[in-house]
């Protein structure tokens, strides 16, 4: 591009016009993160409805893969802004939005494994004890009380970033994958707790893995073209 | 009355700089370089009179051992983008009455 070449004003406006197009969109994202999470939390969803479903098991909770899985994240991370030449605005919130997800995830496990130990406590505290009655054999056993359908709050957590991000960024799998995330939790309000796994392991697929892939498909197109 | 087009900003190239960094937060010169086809060393002289004008901030540093340049437009720049564009609309319209 030459800088003596005079302007007309509809030469200016077509100028401006191609240059914020180039800029908002000429750029994806690597889809490594959500191919990442999706992959973990799939697995982890899928694994632990199979051992519930098959009777198995593997010996330990495969939920902790999602904690091993924040190490390659930063790794990623401290990769990717390495590798950054653009900053969108949206880039920033949507950044956010993640972080907050993150602190909320781990904050929800925290809540769910404390809260039935605390709870049993406060009730001791105040002279009360809470008891399960088997109404066949009419026996009564202390009982300590526990989140129910924990994982349809998981579903509803997961379902927030991923359609807030999709629609901050135009991105339609996103805003797919956030919408059915909302239809899982309906639908895990009124099934067993081991089918709320299993969609667990679904949503992780539907929400990430598949928007990744995709994201991943646009990002090494846009790399050829720009070699 | 017409305004007057800034002619720190009616030129090719640094036209395209101010519209791409209008679009994002921040890039990277050779982001810039790459989305306009310019050369470094123009490019390089038309980022210059852009921050000399207070259109956009230019930060120089090191990354990775490497020299990084990265510019960002200023509020005096989008102020002047947008004045730019409402004096090119009153152009256009005034084409099109006339």
């Amino acid at each position: 591009m030459e800088d003596q070449k005079p302007l007309t004003e509809q030469e200016s406006l077509e100028l401006i016009t191609k240059m914020i197009h180039k800029a908002k969109n000429g750029f994806h994202e690597s889809g490594t993160s959500a191919i990442l999470w999706g992959t973990v939390v799939g697995i982890a969803g899928l694994v632990s409805f199979s051992e519930i479903q098959w009777n198995f098991s593997i010996g330990f909770d495969i939920w902790l893969i999602t904690l091993i899985a924040i190490i390659p994240q930063i790794v990623i991370s401290i990769r990717q802004a390495r590798q950054r030449k653009v900053v969108k605005y949206e880039e920033s919130s949507v950044n956010a939005i993640w972080l907050v997800f993150g602190i909320s995830i781990f904050a929800l496990s925290f809540y769910n494994n404390v809260i039935p130990g605390i709870s049993d406590k406060f009730f001791a505290s105040d002279g009360f004890e809470l008891l399960i009655k088997n109404t066949k054999t009419g026996e009564s056993k202390h009982f300590v009380p526990y989140i129910l359908s924990a994982s349809s709050l998981f579903l509803l957590l997961y379902g927030m970033p991923t359609l807030a991000t999709g629609i901050a960024t135009k991105f339609r799998p996103m805003i797919i994958g956030g919408i059915l995330c909302y239809i899982y939790f309906l639908i895990s309000c009124y099934t067993p707790s081991k089918y709320d796994l299993l969609l667990n392991g679904i949503a992780g697929i539907t929400n990430w893995l598949i928007p990744g892939l995709i994201l991943r498909k646009c990002y090494l197109k846009d790399r050829k073209e720009n070699v | 009355m017409f305004k007057e087009l800034d002619p720190i900003l009616h030129s090719q190239l640094r036209l395209a700089v101010m519209s791409l960094l209008i679009a994002v937060k921040e890039a990277d010169f050779t982001y810039i370089r790459e989305k306009t086809n310019s050369t470094a060393g123009n490019l390089s002289v038309q980022v210059q009179k852009l921050k000399e004008a207070g259109y956009i901030d230019v930060i120089k540093q090191f990354k990775d051992n490497y020299p990084q340049t990265t510019c960002k437009i200023t509020p005096k720049g989008i102020e002047a983008f947008e004045e730019y564009v409402k004096a090119l609309q009153q152009y256009l319209q005034a084409g099109k009455e006339g």
